[in-house]
Parts: C-alpha cells; structure tokens; sequence
C-alpha cells in the first residue's frame, strides 16, 4: 500500500464535496450569460434588425393580435426558442436595448408551445 | 461451382459507432483471432455541412456557426474564421483584441488537451485519469462562461475585428487562479500509473517518414520527432512575441503523444501568463464592428489561413466575389488525416484491446472530421 495516498484519504473525507445538488443549488451565474431573452414592447420600434441578423432564422417579425393592434401597430418579434442558438446577435445589434438575454437557463419544457415566446405575453 | 473459402478465424468487427469510446466515429476491423489485419474508417456520422451552409450567410453569422465546426475547441475555429474575413477585408484588429484572442486560443487548448488526456485514459480502462481531466476541465469551462457568456460554446466570441465583448472585471485574477488549479492537475497527471505506461509505451509507433507521408500534423507530427508549430514557423496574432518552447519526441508511440500534449498544456500556460501580462489597455475591437454589421460587403478575393490548433493545422480557405457572403468556404481540419489514413495505417497489425489507446492518442475530432 502507497502510504502517500493516507493525507489525501483524510482530506477527501473531511473536505465539502465539489459537486452540488443541481435543483436545490446551482453555481453562481455570470453576468453576461447568454439565457432566455427578455423582451420589452414598450422600447422596441419594429425595426426588425433583430430578425434579418439571427443566424438560425429563429425570431419572425409579427403583427400584434386583435386586441393590441391599435396601440401597437408594427410588427414584433416573436422568438423560437428552439431554433434559438443563444449567440446574443440581437442583443447586440438591437438600437433600444429592448431585447436582451437573461440569466435564466431552465429552459427545457415536455409543451412545444412553451418554447415560442410572443411579445405579447398570454397569447399563443 | 467454386466454394469461396471462409476461413472460421477471420471476422469483422464494428469499433463504433456506437461504441462509448469511439464518439461519431466508426472504424471496420478486419481481425483474426486478436489481431487486426486491415482497418477502414467509416466517416459521416457527424456531417453538418458548414461549407455550404457558410455561403448562406454573412460573416458575423458565420461566426456563430464556426464553433460547431469542432465541439471540443470552438475558439480556435472562431479565430481562424475571424482571420480569413479579417484578411479579406484587409482591416487590422486592435493590439488588446490580439492579446485576448491569444488568452482565449490558449485556454481552449488547454481545456482540448486535457479532454485528451481524459478520453486517452478512460481508453486504457483507467477511470481516474478521465474524472480528473474532466473535473479540471470544469474550471476552464468557468471562465468561459464569465468572459463568453457561454460554457461550451462561444458564440462567436472571436469575430471579424476583434472581439465581442471585453474582458469582465477579475478576468484577469480568475485566469491565474485557474491556470494554478492546472498546474496541480498536471502534478496529478505526472505521477504516471505502471497500467498506463504498459498500455502505452511501444504501442501504435509512428515513424516520422510515415507521419509525414500520411499528412500528420501537430502533436501527432511532434511525437514522431519533428519539430514543428505554425504559432512559430508563421506567426499569426502576437505569437511572435511570446516565449515558449515546441515539445518534441521521438518515439512515436501512444505514450510520446500523451508526453507531448502534457508538455504543450505547460507550454500554454507559459503562454497565457506572458499575454495577460503584457494586455495592453485600449478597444477590443475595430469601431466599425461594434455593433454586428448586417450588409459587409467582402471585397473579391481569396485568402487560406492556418492556425495551430489542439489537434494540429486548421486551415480556411475562403473566395469571396465581392458579395455580403462568402462566394465559398473550405474547412481544413486536422483531424481528417488523423483519423483516415494514419488510424488505418496504426490500427494494421494492432491489438483488439489496443484500438483505443491508439484511436484516442492521435486526439480526433470526428466533428471537424466530417463537418
């Protein structure tokens, strides 16, 4: 027996392990992590840079329904999130600052409708 | 009526791809009894077809797209896309976007490396080695994530005219603090297991004339015994002005591959020191490029740029006929020789229980392989 192996026996046994229970903890996230988009109606001026950058043709330029159309009468972006790659183009490209990406990574889902994010929130 | 003899010792064996060792790689193996009489790669699994999909899309789309081109070291692809536009457009990047991309292209090295190290243990059946590597591997990963925003991949962190974000506060500090985490990574890594070394030494041998006949590059070629790096031989970004020595060995083996990969990660981080002490303060990328430009046109031409990468020469060529796309790219991976005719070649006349050790020795990538 290698008596070397002794120290780091008691060291291991005594030292708080490195990995972490995942849905009770998580590591801390940087800023500047590329997560779900968050997107505000209210900054956006339809210019639709956003959509003509990204890269896996994932956020589609669409009209408001019914019931906003009045006061929002351009169009808007609507992001897949499943075709998303998470690349932060069009946080970067965009003018207003009125799309941006968060820190939020819980983003798998069993509903394929849940991973469309339409910029007018409760419709589908 | 001729009756085609078949003799009962010879049979073909599958080595992926659906092995755990093999990744999105299959090699036929011709054996008889426990030795191996032919060998021939079979490609493809991992085709994504990032040379047309290039020419649907501009450059700084491109950019995003050029990490999938290698999972395991997409920065390195970044900075040779990044280097082919850049030098189509005939723009120079600022002296700090240099000396991130070379911190950058280093750690994604270092952190390919020891994938290599992990994959080549868990080959020989030695399990410690692989959690070790992949544990260590994690702190790397860390930083990518502060400095990218992203684990893996960085989404076209290194894009034409520099870089896309710059370095967050305590980048520097955290690099340091990584790089000793390494340091004590390579002290475990050195206290060299007899299993390891028997499994290693004098097994899938490569003569130099071979390796230079089959197209070996990079530490495959190293280990063979020349001396060879395109970060010294044709200097790209600042690597001219960096201190470091090229490891060379001149066995040939699995264990000359292994011992220069180690060398290289020290080599590395000799290299990552010297850049963030030198960063100079200033843009980080070229004004014009700090928003992503939609309509860049690409002046006519065409440019092929090589980087050492982790696995060997990376190259792109790109023909542009003066459109917002590429008119055409063509990716050179390193890998494809690597794992075609120099896999063929080693695994001839090998042991079964060899086909491991040698196919992750030569360090491939089957997804620059097929692209």
């Amino acid at each position: 027996m290698q008596w070397r192996m002794v120290p780091e026996l008691f060291k291991n046994l005594f030292s708080k392990p490195i990995t972490i229970r995942f849905p009770h903890e998580s590591i801390p996230i940087p800023d500047g992590y590329r997560g779900e988009h968050s997107y505000n109606v209210e900054k956006c001026i339809s210019c639709g840079l956003c959509a003509k950058i990204c890269p896996n043709m994932a956020i589609e330029m669409m009209e408001a329904p019914r019931e906003y159309k009045e006061a929002y009468p351009q169009k808007y972006p609507k992001i897949d999130l499943g075709k998303c790659c998470f690349c932060a183009l069009c946080q970067d490209i965009c003018p207003k600052d009125a799309l941006k990406l968060t820190k939020n990574f819980f983003l798998s889902t069993p509903d394929p409708a849940a991973v469309i994010k339409h910029p007018f929130h409760g419709e589908k | 009526m001729e009756i085609e003899q078949i003799s009962a010792h010879e049979y073909e064996i599958f080595f992926g791809p659906a092995h755990p060792g093999s990744g999105n790689f299959s090699v036929k193996l011709k054996v008889d009894g426990e030795k191996i009489i032919s060998a021939r790669a079979d490609p493809g699994y991992l085709h994504r077809g990032f040379e047309k999909l290039m020419e649907y899309r501009t450059p700084i789309q491109n950019a995003v797209l050029s990490d999938r081109i290698c999972v395991l070291e997409p920065l390195a692809w970044n900075l040779i896309h990044a280097e082919a536009v850049e030098e189509l457009l005939g723009i120079d990047t600022p002296e700090r976007a240099k000396y991130i991309r070379v911190v950058m292209a280093e750690l994604s090295r270092i952190q390919s490396h020891i994938i290599w190290y992990g994959v080549m243990s868990i080959g020989m059946g030695f399990d410690t080695g692989f959690k070790i590597a992949f544990g260590y591997r994690d702190y790397i990963l860390d930083l990518f994530e502060m400095i990218t925003g992203g684990r893996v991949y960085p989404a076209g962190y290194i894009c034409p005219g520099g870089v896309r974000r710059d370095f967050p506060k305590g980048a520097k500090e955290n690099i340091l603090k990584v790089l000793d985490k390494i340091d004590e990574m390579i002290k475990l890594e050195e206290m060299e297991n007899p299993a390891f070394l028997y499994r290693a030494k004098g097994i899938g041998v490569l003569a130099l004339t071979d390796a230079q006949r089959l197209g070996a590059t990079g530490p495959v070629l190293r280990a063979s015994g020349m001396k060879t790096d395109i970060r010294k031989d044709d200097p790209y970004e600042v690597y001219d002005g960096f201190d470091f020595e090229v490891p060379v060995r001149k066995e040939g083996d699995v264990y000359a591959r292994y011992y220069v990969g180690l060398e290289e990660i020290k080599q590395s981080i000799k290299i990552v020191k010297q850049a963030l002490n030198e960063l100079p303060d200033g843009d980080f990328i070229v004004e014009a490029f700090k928003k992503p430009k939609l309509n860049l046109k690409i002046p006519e031409g065409e440019v092929y740029v090589r980087n050492e990468i982790a696995r060997g020469e990376a190259g792109i060529h790109m023909v542009s006929d003066g459109g917002a796309k590429p008119y055409r790219v063509k990716v050179r991976g390193p890998s494809f020789l690597h794992m075609i005719p120099v896999l063929e070649f080693l695994l001839k006349g090998a042991q079964i229980a060899d086909v491991p050790a040698i196919y992750w020795s030569l360090n491939g990538c089957p997804a620059d392989l097929d692209r």
